[in-house]
């Protein structure tokens, strides 16, 4: 009963329906999407064969220079992304973005893989690399919205920043409170999804698990550390990349360096 | 000679590095309880002049000294709280006016200054022409001239050394302005204020401590009464 059915790759093409569906409607509807949908269906297709290919070679390898090398490859392609979503030209934030993401993304995958669920070593790649891989994944679009919204606002409020600055406020004071919408929109969709986790929807690795024939109820402890580790990896990669890069908006006179172009 | 209050040695300053000049080696020297007037036309930097001041910019070359000490060697904070610029936009929170008013005293920096009670803020509404103006009413509503007279009351409530005014009067309806005017005089000879105040109007203040300034090719010239 526990044996798992293969996807042959005739039953993997058969998958391509959903994606014909998706293109008839685009050019039925004029929705100019055909081109992104090609694109993203190849990556797709590309991305994760070769992810298991790699994947297959690393859970078998016993080297932690490789796990943790794989780990780095992630957080740099993540630190694409987001360049690719916030374009911000006047304040350099990629460095301290890429350095934050990857310490603290680091240190919650070896707590979760070494501590909580206890692999020895901690970097046992079958779960130090699921673990990275989530936390990245979403703290990523966190870290994009947070820093988006706080750019944005900074240059829309920048005559409020300027009047309390000009009564005496510091830098952190005058910006205190987009820095808080700013961080707070970053961390609400990860709190709201312990709201509707098991509710409105089986999360990924915990259908994974359960297709793979694992117990539910061990399932869903490992998601219940999932969610858990995500607000917390959210929280302290957005609350200390936004301290750092608040610090770069202001200048030696804490006046604000972003301008309204 | 007295030290001035402050004083602009040298200035100059470019919107980029290696770009056009605003201003190019610059001088002024201003007393303690001085009404500076600064003229010129639109777009020649008279705001910037007031800016790098309170240092909302920076210079490219140059110091500023206030009360002897280069400002840059002062806590921002410090000397913005000594220094008050009021905006040619007056800028208030959607709060009551109570709260704008009161919203410098919630900063580190002005802890330990007290602030006014109710009684002393209406007070000082009916002085700035603010009568039919109520603490709890939202500032939002108010109209761009009570707006500035509010403005200029927020930030006198500070007690700062120097009032740096950009342009107050250039959205105003001539009545507003001539009320901001005779505001800012008063301030100047009942309290002994330092102003400077700049402007591309043509008002020419009746003080005895007043002096003019024509910001013009890049530096300032002191105009003759």
């Amino acid at each position: 009963m526990n044996q798992i059915i293969d996807i042959s790759n005739w039953q993997l093409l058969l998958g391509l329906l959903f994606i014909l569906l998706a293109q008839v409607s685009s050019f039925v509807f004029h929705l100019g999407l055909n081109r992104d949908i090609a694109i993203g269906t190849l990556r797709t297709f590309a991305q994760l064969f070769l992810m298991g290919f790699v994947l297959t070679y690393i859970l078998q390898s016993d080297r932690a220079l490789l796990v943790v090398g794989v780990f780095l490859v992630m957080v740099v392609s993540a630190i694409f992304i987001i360049k690719g979503r916030v374009a911000e030209k006047q304040v350099s934030y990629l460095l301290p973005t890429f350095l934050t993401m990857l310490v603290s993304y680091f240190a919650t995958a070896m707590f979760v893989s070494g501590l909580i669920i206890g692999s020895s070593p901690w970097w046992e790649p079958r779960y130090f690399l699921p673990a990275g891989g989530m936390v990245i994944g979403n703290s990523m679009s966190a870290l994009a919205i947070s820093l988006e919204r706080f750019f944005r606002d900074l240059r829309q409020q920048r005559d409020q920043i300027e009047m309390q600055l000009s009564l005496g406020a510091g830098y952190r004071e005058a910006s205190a409170e987009i820095f808080r919408n700013a961080v707070r929109a970053g961390m609400i969709p990860s709190i709201n999804a312990m709201m509707g986790v098991g509710l409105v929807f089986i999360p990924g690795m915990m259908s994974g698990q359960i297709l793979a024939g694992i117990d539910p109820m061990i399932a869903i402890r490992y998601q219940i550390v999932v969610m858990l580790m995500l607000v917390g990896a959210t929280t302290l990669s957005s609350v200390t990349i936004m301290l750092l890069i608040r610090k770069r908006c202001f200048g030696s006179g804490e006046e604000l360096l972003l301008t309204s172009s | 000679m007295t030290e001035p209050i402050l004083e602009i040695q040298d200035l100059s300053f470019s919107y980029e590095a290696g770009g056009g000049e605003i201003f190019s080696h610059l001088n002024l020297r201003v007393e303690e309880g001085e009404f500076l007037l600064v003229k010129g036309p639109s777009g020649m930097g008279k705001s910037t002049l007031l800016r790098l001041i309170c240092r909302l910019q920076q210079p490219r070359t140059g110091i500023i000294r206030y009360q002897g000490r280069e400002i840059t060697l002062i806590a921002p904070s410090v000397l913005r709280s000594s220094i008050s610029f009021v905006a040619q936009i007056p800028k208030m929170t959607d709060a009551s006016v109570r709260d704008n008013l009161l919203l410098p005293f919630s900063f580190a920096v002005n802890k330990a200054k007290t602030a006014p009670s109710d009684e002393s803020l209406e007070l000082m509404l009916r002085n700035f022409y603010l009568e039919s103006v109520s603490l709890s009413q939202s500032a939002m509503k108010l109209s761009i001239g009570q707006m500035q007279r509010l403005a200029i009351m927020r930030a006198i409530l500070l007690n700062p050394d120097i009032l740096l005014l950009d342009e107050p009067t250039s959205a105003l309806d001539p009545e507003s302005a001539g009320m901001v005017f005779s505001l800012i005089e008063r301030l100047n000879i009942d309290e002994g204020k330092t102003l400077i105040t700049v402007t591309h109007s043509d008002y020419a203040p009746k003080l005895p401590r007043a002096a003019i300034y024509r910001l013009h090719e890049r530096t300032l010239h002191r105009e003759e009464r």
